[in-house]
């Protein structure tokens, strides 16, 4: 007892906690942050490759324009659908009761841990009219054009994050203002329109930014929806020229990687000054709300209306987002078994992403929560601030191009082999992973009341031990959530592993391989993607039980 | 001019019957409180008449009209809530006027009707704040001129001073009755604040487990409550349990544990019958002879010491003296107590047992 005694003092001298402190703000400075956009650097001291290679060279510039203007198109047309389709459903999922919610909600939070690459796959063989050698005739095979069809899958993954987000909002919102309204003589839908969509501000802004960012972001399931359409040549999103330069980049022609640099500067910087501009627009812009149409709107409150706008969102919901993730499944009955299957490849390829995804997991949680700890605790006010915003950056930008510029950082882009590679991979995975934690750990430390701790503290009870004691088991639920987050982005991330290693040996690459790279074996891809799937699903019930389990015992 | 009338009407959730079967009818224009701690299914009851949930049983009438099907928006009420709900994202005069902006009014109209609902409330200077920047009493001002301004004449409050602090309640709920009677409307007010209830109903409805003890005056509840349940409730009280020894007209006796008699003026029951008599403690007075009662403690309440006591009878007694005679009073004393007689209530000893009976959950 005496020497735990020693120790505890020893942990608790001011000294050792600003040390540590010190220790994990610089690790998320120099491991985190400065990696992320060390490409804009690029920019100062290699202007001139950027000059020759990029400028001069009308091609390449077309090509980048078009890709980025592609990006943001599909990335703004998917989140106004996502809101429009969203809002109606955070209704459903926060205000109704019936039968089967439970399993709509995890419904719903399925294309969230299955990893993009099977997503892509699924949703391309479900819309698109695909080439001769993989037409699966239970899909419909109705989208020809690329762009719809990247529309049509980025929905599929990025709905959840609007639905989520606005949810959380709509939850906090204060039922007794829209009851106010209607005592007041409103209709439900003028009550709903006019008081408590107001109030949804917050939750736009944090909807609006995930769904961009991660539309943004998008590599392994658009290049494989890209590889199964066919007439797609040609069709690039800023990501997928990341990734396919990052090829060219490493096994031809080094000259690519000013090119790379570029787009990936463009890429970084439009996300960034748009996420800003989205956070002042949203803030400031009052829509004009204030006209009403009490009979119109009394009329649209009762009977038929409600109704179909219910039914509409749940028919969105299953032929939008759930039946092109669970298209897959038909293929293994529709394809014509390989016999060449590379098995052994895809379990080491299992074994790989595990690995990487355990690693990047207890380091984001080893030096995430302290981090989440001095955000949330931290006494003095301007550097968490700082540090709370900061933390953001990685989650806006889009992966490929933190890819790229983490290669950048640690090894000048070059090719490296497969022991390096592997390492260069965990660290792309923790940037952008390392904020979920930090975020999601947080938002549950702000919840509790610094008055438990308090009461620790007078009772005698050392910083470390009320953190153990009494703060500890009140975030677990939230702890676990970020690490299981964590777990399965890294798991699913396909942009990121390329643009840092483009042959790195991730299960979401291999699928990509088998699709794009000949011999193209379309039927073991599809197997793939279902075991994939599997496990997410799994990874996600666990999830869901932790979560759950937190949640009862508040 | 409306009325409400509730018949038999029952909500229960699950197996947990919030209100059981009640029957109530308020008059046009009169002020009406359901008490009761908190639990006893007020609240819920008080929805059920605004219509923000349907009682699983009975009906509702407002002005005889049967308020089945009718919606929220169109039962024609003002309700203020408990925990205020003003409109976080509207100003003052946007929230008061928001009622005329649902009802088509003019920008111009609701602008008018708003600030003559806040010049009432004597808010007027507070018209462009938002509402956070208000305290909790004007806060709650502003929340009532919202209701109001939609020209209801049905008033329903849930708990509305409760979220208050203590000073601010106790001014608001003068102000409150005020204009109530000046607008002439039809009020019911829930509370769990038995002070609160005497000073602002015309009739006070007790409650209890989602049924209704008794109703009456504020007069009648606190002088002759018909339940034992009220007698505690409402006010404070001593109870002493006893037999009826004597019987007659203006003059009872009930003998006590300890052999000691309380005289008492009027007593509904037989002779011999097990009761409990109910004696408020400004109607406990020290004597030279009566029950015999050692001091247990002093409590100097500012206008008055209130001293208490436990009875040769094992009854715990409470009484008031002047400020004066405080110093006469000491811990440990004995002294002879007596009550007077015209304000003993004598009940039948419930069956329960009286902590039961008055038990507040």
């Amino acid at each position: 007892m005496a020497r735990l005694e020693r120790v505890l003092e020893f942990i608790s001298r001011r000294s050792i906690r600003k040390g540590w402190l010190a220790l994990v703000i610089l690790f998320f400075l120099s491991f985190v942050i400065i990696p992320t956009i060390f490409v804009l650097t690029y920019a100062f001291t290699n202007w001139d490759a950027i000059n020759s290679v990029v400028l001069s060279d009308p091609v390449k510039m077309t090509m980048i324009t078009n890709a980025i203007i592609n990006s943001f198109e599909i990335a703004g047309l998917v989140t106004l659908i996502d809101f429009m389709a969203g809002l109606p459903m955070a209704w459903i999922m926060v205000r109704k009761k019936f039968r089967g919610k439970a399993l709509v909600d995890t419904l719903i939070d399925m294309p969230l841990v299955v990893p993009t690459a099977a997503l892509g796959f699924s949703a391309a063989l479900f819309w698109g009219i695909a080439p001769g050698d993989i037409v699966n005739p239970l899909g419909l095979g109705v989208v020809s054009s690329p762009l719809l069809l990247l529309i049509l899958l980025h929905i599929v993954f990025s709905y959840p994050y609007m639905v989520r987000s606005l949810s959380a909002i709509l939850e906090q919102i204060d039922q007794n203002y829209e009851t106010a309204g209607r005592t007041l003589g409103a209709s439900p839908l003028t009550a709903a329109r006019t008081i408590t969509l107001p109030l949804f501000r917050a939750g736009l802004v944090t909807g609006i930014i995930l769904c961009l960012a991660r539309s943004l972001s998008e590599t392994g399931g658009t290049v494989i929806a890209l590889a199964t359409l066919s007439g797609s040549k040609g069709f690039n999103t800023g990501p997928t020229l990341i990734d396919g330069w990052k090829a060219i980049a490493q096994t031809t022609d080094p000259n690519y990687n000013a090119a790379l640099a570029f787009v990936s500067i463009l890429l970084i910087i439009i996300a960034l000054v748009l996420m800003v501009l989205i956070r002042v627009v949203v803030k400031r812009v009052h829509l004009p709300m204030g006209k009403v149409w009490p009979r119109p709107e009394k009329l649209l409150s009762r009977g038929f209306f409600p109704k179909l706008k219910d039914s509409s969102t749940m028919v969105f919901l299953a032929v939008m987002v759930l039946l092109p993730s669970f298209f897959i499944f038909t293929c293994v009955f529709v394809f014509n078994p390989t016999s060449s299957g590379n098995w052994g490849g895809f379990g080491s390829s299992i074994i790989y992403s595990f690995t990487v995804a355990g690693v990047v997991t207890l380091v984001d949680l080893a030096l995430g929560v302290p981090l989440a700890l001095y955000i949330a605790r931290g006494r003095s006010k301007r550097l968490p601030e700082v540090i709370d915003t900061m933390v953001n950056i990685p989650l806006i930008v889009p992966t490929a191009a933190l890819g790229y510029s983490l290669s950048l950082f640690w090894v000048g882009g070059n090719a490296v082999n497969s022991d390096v590679g592997m390492l260069l991979v965990i660290l792309a995975h923790i940037a952008f992973t390392y904020p979920l934690v930090v975020r999601n750990v947080t938002g549950a430390v702000e919840e509790v009341d610094p008055a438990f701790e308090e009461t620790a503290r007078t009772l005698g009870a050392k910083p470390i031990q009320a953190f153990r004691r009494v703060l500890l088991p009140m975030i677990k639920s939230s702890i676990l959530a970020g690490a299981i987050m964590a777990f399965t982005r890294s798991l699913g991330e396909t942009g990121a592993t390329r643009a840092v290693v483009s042959n790195a040996n991730t299960a979401p690459n291999f699928i990509v391989t088998l699709i794009t790279k000949a011999p193209k074996d379309f039927y073991s891809a599809a197997l793939a993607c279902i075991i994939l799937i599997a496990i997410s699903y799994v990874l996600m019930l666990g999830l869901r039980y932790f979560t759950r389990r937190g949640k009862g015992a508040n | 001019m409306p009325t409400v009338q509730l018949s038999k009407v029952s909500v229960i959730y699950g197996s947990v019957v919030a209100v059981d079967e009640v029957d109530l009818r308020i008059e046009d224009g009169e002020y009406v409180t359901i008490l009761g701690p908190s639990g006893c299914g007020k609240t819920t009851l008080i929805r059920a008449i605004a219509g923000i949930l349907v009682p699983t049983r009975g009906e509702v009438f407002i002005g005889e009209k049967n308020m089945k099907g009718v919606p929220i928006e169109e039962r024609d009420i003002g309700y203020v809530f408990q925990n205020i709900a003003l409109f976080p994202n509207m100003t003052v005069t946007n929230n008061v006027g928001y009622g005329p902006r649902v009802h088509e009014k003019s920008k111009e109209a609701q602008v008018e009707i708003a600030h003559k609902y806040l010049e009432l409330v004597k808010l007027l200077e507070k018209m462009e704040m938002f509402p956070s920047e208000l305290c909790g009493g004007e806060q709650q001002k502003v929340s009532l001129a919202r209701a109001l301004a939609t020209g209801a004449k049905l008033l329903l409050l849930d708990e509305p001073l409760s979220a208050l602090d203590a000073r601010v309640r106790v001014d608001l709920r003068y102000e409150l009755r005020r204009l109530v009677k000046r607008l002439g409307l039809t009020t019911v007010h829930v509370t769990h604040d038995q002070e609160e209830a005497m000073s602002v109903s015309d009739r006070i409805v007790v409650m209890r487990a989602g049924g209704i003890v008794e109703t009456g005056t504020p007069a009648q509840l606190y002088t002759r409550p018909l339940d034992i349940f009220t007698a505690n409730f409402v006010g404070e009280t001593n109870l002493f349990e006893g037999w009826v020894t004597h019987r007659e007209e203006g003059k009872s006796a009930i003998e006590l544990r300890d052999g000691s008699i309380i005289d008492v003026a009027t007593c509904e029951c037989a002779e011999g019958d097990a009761v409990v008599v109910s004696v408020r403690p400004e109607f406990v007075f020290p004597f030279t002879e009566g029950m015999r009662t050692r001091i247990t403690q002093t409590i100097y309440m500012g206008n008055y010491w209130r001293i208490v006591g436990m009875a040769a009878s094992e009854d715990t007694v409470e009484f008031d003296v002047p400020v004066a005679e405080g110093n006469l009073y000491h811990e440990g004393q004995e002294v002879y107590l007596m009550v007077n007689r015209k304000a003993a209530v004598v009940y039948q000893r419930p069956r329960e047992g009286i902590a039961e009976a008055v038990k507040l959950e």
